[in-house]
């Protein structure tokens, strides 16, 4: 598996990265950081590139530079690449061009198997997906964000599950939310569930929706497919069946104390981008982590 | 597929609307008074303004739908098209590029920042009146994107050396880079070679029977706004990024170390300077009979053929997207002029602002300086004069006055980061954010405004 995890500056994107990079581990995955900067309009990209250059020459990094720098230190810290990799310090003269506006530069992991680091350049869902497109990532792991926007164009366009690491306190005690019903993801999403559980070492609270009082056939085989694939994992689960709306309730039980793990919407996209979703609004004002699975 | 057609959609909307404005506009009838080239030539330049401010399209699309409409539209012949297409402006843009890095690629920077300490002193207040003062005295002459290049790593290092952390030194980053970018953007109106949009200007106003304006001429009306501007921007910038630290000792010692690290000054470095002397006098005197244009070319050619710099490197680091754009600009200009369409827009403003009042002179005045500085805000400054310059020279009143206040007031690019390319290279430094170009440039905006007004009516 691949994991892309964007991180946006050393002050906010801690987080980020921690979650990703535990999250990584739990799926033996590939890891790679990206670090997307503002968009240089065309009319100064000449210069800007040309200043950015001479900047090089007396010892200044260009923007972002830091950024993944500090990534760097952080896999070192907690052991996310190899010893050689540390001893040798961040490569970045190593950083290679690998387009107008895309450098990387590879490092060899210990737990994740590859590492690589990339600068970009330019509008960041733009820039996320053309890197999953390129690279096929699986789950695109990012920070929240107070753009109502953002979370509609991550679930609309990133062609992977996304992990939104949404107001996460590393000291606080979460447990797994899984919200289960008939939908085609939901299989998927209490996979990914499950090794999120084992990752974070936390209970999943199964919960299945209804907006009336009876419960159908699909429901109830989803949620006995869902307890029985935790019962086999040695995971510490419970089950419950609410009614009321699917979005108020699973925001409502969330909280601040879980991470929520659901399946992304089947609907057709053009609906999807009038209308919304399920997932897309419990992400909007979701209080904590949240990962969509498609 | 339908999901990737609709991020298609919503990335490329801005052309979609732009299509479906020119197609809108098409379907509607020219009105009185316009003929249909000039009607059609205006459609081409609203569809032109939509794509350059949302760039939904890369620049050299946007300047090669300008050309293919002017002939599809029935504007003029390919063969009238690619004649306007290049001319003396265009050799300049295209020249002046190519200097600034055959210049800046010599590491001139060094000696520069000697040349700034030994002048400043450690004081702040005196370093950012440096700058601003030698940013805008250089850039009156090799460009403000070259000069804010060579003062960027300058002025990075004092910053760097100034405090713990980004934090500790934001005010006096957001001063620093702000001198230097304000100071080249007001450099840039000191002389025609000082910006691509002066000698679009010249070239207008050749077009237009106004009468020549030599080098030193366009100086010694210019360059009172100037020396005006530079202490009423040191004191904007210095009130709204008031810094912390007010003595940049050990900043000034680390920067001397480093510059001395350099040696002494080399053969190439010397020769640069003598090459760009030697255009610069070609420049104040023989400019009137060969054009800018071409003696920024030999400028070009005289740094290639010394070694100074190779083709490869001018090749990658010369910005051709702008050059055609600016190309089909002015090209657009001049038929904007020849199918009457820039007469009938500046009639018809001109009738609008005579429902405000009879003597339309200071609002026409100031229509036209705060329509080019808005625009140049949101289009760059030497499109913003290749479209606005020839409805200005319709607007009647002192046709010398009106284009030269217009050339002016597109340097007026202070309120964003895409306004020129000095506020993207700060802006990229990663250390001023989107609205610290708001927040001091609005007051560099007026400021500049009633400058330019009083130098205009009084000098």
């Amino acid at each position: 598996m691949k994991f892309l995890i964007a991180v946006g500056s050393k002050e906010f994107s801690e987080p980020t990265l921690r979650v990703g990079l535990q999250v990584a581990k739990a799926f033996k995955a590939a890891v790679t950081i990206v670090y997307a900067g503002p968009k240089i309009s065309e009319f100064s990209t000449s210069q800007v590139r040309f200043t950015q250059e001479r900047m090089e020459e007396w010892e200044f990094d260009r923007p972002g530079v830091e950024v993944l720098e500090w990534a760097f230190n952080f896999l070192a810290e907690n052991d996310y690449i190899t010893p050689t990799s540390i001893e040798a310090g961040f490569p970045k003269n190593t950083l290679v061009q690998t387009g107008g506006n895309r450098c990387e530069v590879y490092l060899q992991g210990t737990i994740c198997k590859d590492v690589n680091l990339i600068l970009r350049n330019g509008d960041i869902i733009a820039e996320l997906r053309d890197e999953v497109r390129r690279g096929g990532y699986d789950v695109t792991i990012i920070g929240g964000s107070q753009k109502r926007r953002m979370a509609h164009d991550l679930i609309q366009y990133i062609n992977s599950s996304i992990f939104v690491v949404n107001k996460y306190d590393q000291h606080q005690d979460y447990n797994l939310l899984l919200p289960v019903d008939d939908s085609t993801h939901t299989p998927k999403a209490v996979q990914y569930g499950a090794r999120v559980a084992q990752a974070f070492d936390v209970k999943v609270n199964l919960i299945t929706v209804s907006k009336t009082d009876s419960f159908g056939e699909g429901y109830t085989k989803a949620s006995q497919l869902a307890s029985k694939m935790m019962r086999r994992a040695g995971i510490a689960h419970e089950h419950r069946f609410e009614t009321g709306d699917p979005v108020d309730v699973i925001k409502k039980t969330a909280g601040d104390n879980h991470i929520v793990v659901m399946g992304a919407s089947t609907k057709n996209p053009l609906f999807k981008f009038f209308t919304g979703s399920k997932p897309l609004k419990v992400m909007e004002d979701c209080l904590c982590p949240i990962l969509i699975v498609k | 597929m339908l999901n990737t057609f609709i991020y298609w959609l919503t990335q490329k909307r801005w052309l979609v609307f732009a299509i479906i404005v020119g197609i809108l506009m098409y379907n509607i009838s020219a009105p009185a008074g316009l003929s249909i080239e000039g009607y059609r030539t205006l459609i081409i330049v609203v569809m032109a303004i939509i794509l350059i401010i949302f760039e939904p399209i890369p620049l050299p699309a946007v300047a090669m739908m300008i050309l293919i409409m002017q002939v599809l539209l029935g504007i003029d012949t390919p063969n009238g098209v690619a004649k306007s297409f290049m001319s003396d402006a265009v050799f300049f843009i295209m020249g002046s590029l190519m200097l600034a890095v055959a210049i800046i690629s010599q590491g001139l920077d060094s000696r520069l920042a000697l040349g700034i300490i030994k002048l400043t002193g450690n004081k702040t207040w005196k370093i950012v009146i440096g700058f601003i003062a030698i940013s805008a005295f250089l850039s009156s002459f090799i460009g403000e994107h070259t000069v804010t290049a060579m003062m960027m790593p300058v002025g990075l290092t004092l910053i760097k050396n100034s405090g713990v952390d980004n934090r500790s030194t934001a005010k006096l980053a957001g001063l620093i880079l702000f001198s230097i970018a304000y100071g080249s953007a007001m450099g840039s109106i000191g002389t025609p070679s000082g910006g691509g949009r002066n000698v679009i200007m010249l070239g207008y106003m050749k077009e237009f029977g106004v009468v020549n304006i030599s080098y030193l001429q366009w100086m010694k009306y210019a360059y009172p706004i100037l020396l005006l501007e530079i202490p009423l921007a040191a004191l904007i910038l210095w009130y709204t990024f008031k810094p912390s630290q007010l003595i940049l000792d050990s900043a000034v010692r680390k920067l001397k170390i480093h510059v001395t690290k350099r040696g002494s000054v080399s053969g190439n470095e010397i020769l640069t300077i003598l090459i760009f002397v030697f255009v610069f006098l070609g420049w104040v005197f023989f400019s009137s009979k060969v054009g800018l244009g071409i003696i920024a070319l030999i400028g070009v050619f005289l740094y290639m053929s010394f070694g100074l710099i190779r083709w490869e490197d001018l090749n990658r680091n010369t910005n051709w997207g702008v050059i055609i754009l600016f190309g089909a600009a002015v090209s657009l200009g001049l038929h904007m002029k020849d199918t009457g369409a820039a007469f009938w827009v500046a009639d018809t403003a001109i009738n609008w602002m005579k429902m405000i009042s009879d003597d339309v002179s200071i609002i026409r005045w100031f229509v036209a300086v705060v329509l080019t500085g808005l625009l140049t805000n949101l289009l760059s400054n030497a499109a913003t004069v290749a479209v606005i310059g020839p409805i200005v020279l319709n607007m009647g009143g002192d046709t010398l006055v009106m284009g030269f206040s217009t050339a002016i007031a597109s340097a007026f690019a202070y309120l964003t980061v895409v306004a020129s390319p000095t506020c993207m290279i700060i802006h990229s430094s990663g250390l001023v954010d989107k609205s610290d170009y708001l927040r001091a440039g609005w007051k560099m905006f007026i400021m500049s405004v009633f400058v330019l007004f009083f130098i205009s009516n009084f000098w």
